[in-house]
């Protein structure tokens, strides 16, 4: 795509570079994090949140540093660490927005499956390229009693400017979940809603939605040299 | 004129997405939202773009950056970025953001001087960081609504707002453009613009070129995954990097609560 005045300094490098869907949470889990924000004062919620992407950048930290793990290894603790941080039900569904009605029960749980699989291997794959990128949290605002954001920021090496990041966790006492991840003002989920919904509507239904997820998730996995 | 004004609305006629029904509310609502009547025309467009992209831009973006050192392309990034301060400087006043006009004059000042004609970014180390402005985000500030979504040929997403924005930033607000307006630009003069231009564009797509393309990689629909981020930029880019808080988004306000053991 050709990026002439107006689009590239629209897209400049920085933000491109942090909006990235698969690059976000490598990057962002990246880390290592600092003592918890003094504003994270708004009772419940918002300490909660922070306790939970503080642990969540954490354990991705490890995970990352952890280069002799095989990918198929790394696939599954990954996994593992997206269960246990994010609502993937909850951002499954969202992304798919009206369509979700289209879709039976079995092609629902093919979905949800190939969704998770395609967060899975697509960040997998990337986590090649972190190099040593560590993230602050700034501050934390309730937005509500059931959801408050995690403000962050992931520095980078000398010269780089800081890529910031928002973490949206919503939820109760004892089971907060991440429900999007915005990387420099982009939400992955709003960006996932709107390219899942231009593959519905081009290729004309939840099938070609299921086709293109299975294709493209076979790709990453050969690509990693994932079987199964 | 009228064959071509004929032609052209027949061409159009052909570009345009049939609005869903208005009894089918959510598709309805959806129609609006994704707000891009001419999808069909500006896939078409987009592939072109791409087309040409992959024939012409993006090797020359790539035979730059293989043949040209990074120091060396910083250097003439940020030559390109300091002679854009005109511009950003019209908008910041047009926008009545006088501090930020305050900042654009103090780095163009400080990097023309001492950062040798803008070749080294002096003035981010002394506490002016660069910000973009264009005549698009001037009209959002006014309140002109942006419009639907377009992909021009070669110039890639946009919509009416940006794209005015762009003809006004080039034309009449940088200085250049406004003597070329004026048929008082000198033959060197219009030369050295010409370049400017080529390498602002090879400069942008060098310095996106693996961006774009594990966008590329990472999005089922490229074409659709690229309009909502586009606008989500923009809408960043108006708002100074603080858009007002976004409700859209996954919520878990319908999870039952955790029983009481």
């Amino acid at each position: 795509m050709p990026t002439t005045p107006a689009v590239c300094h629209s897209l400049s490098r920085r933000r491109l570079l942090a909006a990235i869907v698969p690059g976000a949470f490598g990057a962002a889990a990246a880390s290592w994090l600092g003592r918890p924000s003094m504003a994270a004062d708004g009772g419940g919620i918002a300490a909660g949140a922070e306790a939970l992407v503080r642990n969540f950048a954490a354990e991705g930290l490890q995970l990352l540093e952890d280069r002799s793990a095989s990918p198929a290894a790394r696939a599954e603790r990954f996994r593992a660490l997206l269960q246990k941080y994010f609502a993937v039900d909850a951002i499954a569904r969202w992304v798919l927005g009206r369509y979700w009605g289209q879709f039976d029960a079995e092609q629902r749980a093919e979905y949800r499956r190939l969704f998770e699989d395609l967060v899975v291997y697509g960040y997998v794959k990337r986590f090649g390229e972190y190099t040593g990128e560590s993230i602050r949290i700034t501050r934390t605002q309730a937005d509500g009693e059931m959801q408050a954001t995690v403000f962050s920021a992931i520095d980078r090496p000398a010269g780089a400017q800081p890529v910031r990041v928002d973490w949206r966790v919503g939820g109760r006492e004892g089971a907060y979940r991440i429900t999007d991840v915005i990387v420099e003002n982009v939400s992955l989920s709003q960006t996932w809603r709107s390219d899942f919904a231009g593959t519905i509507q081009q290729g004309g239904g939840p099938p070609a939605l299921l086709e293109t997820l299975r294709l493209r998730t076979t790709q990453l996995k050969a690509d990693l040299g994932v079987r199964g | 004129m009228v064959r071509v004004i004929a032609a052209a609305s027949l061409f159009a006629a052909a570009g345009c997405a049939t609005p869903p029904d208005r009894a089918d509310t959510e598709a309805y609502a959806e129609f609006r939202a994704i707000n891009d009547p001419l999808e069909p025309l500006n896939r078409q467009v987009f592939q072109l773009n791409q087309a040409l992209d992959a024939m012409f831009l993006r090797p020359l973006a790539d035979f730059y950056r293989i043949l040209i050192p990074p120091p060396m392309r910083e250097g003439v990034h940020n030559v390109l970025t300091n002679l854009r301060s005109p511009v950003i400087l019209a908008n910041d006043l047009l926008q009545g953001e006088f501090d930020r006009a305050g900042t654009t004059t103090g780095r163009f000042v400080v990097n023309s001087t001492l950062g040798v004609g803008g070749i080294a970014d002096w003035a981010t180390d002394f506490g002016l960081p660069y910000h973009n402005e264009d005549f698009g985000q001037t009209l959002a500030v006014w309140g002109s609504p942006e419009g639907p979504y377009l992909v021009l040929p070669l110039v890639g997403p946009s919509n009416p707002r940006d794209a005015a924005g762009l003809a006004v930033d080039s034309a009449l607000l940088d200085p250049v453009g406004v003597i070329t307006l004026m048929g008082e630009a000198p033959e060197w003069l219009i030369t050295a613009s010409r370049v400017r231009l080529a390498m602002t564009i090879v400069d942008a797509r060098s310095q996106n070129a693996e961006e774009l393309d594990d966008l590329q990689k990472s999005s089922l629909d490229f074409y659709a995954a690229l309009r909502s981020l586009y606008r989500q930029f923009r809408n960043a880019e108006i708002h100074q990097g603080r858009p007002p808080a976004n409700t859209e988004g996954p919520s878990l306000d319908d999870i039952p609560p955790i029983p009481v053991e």
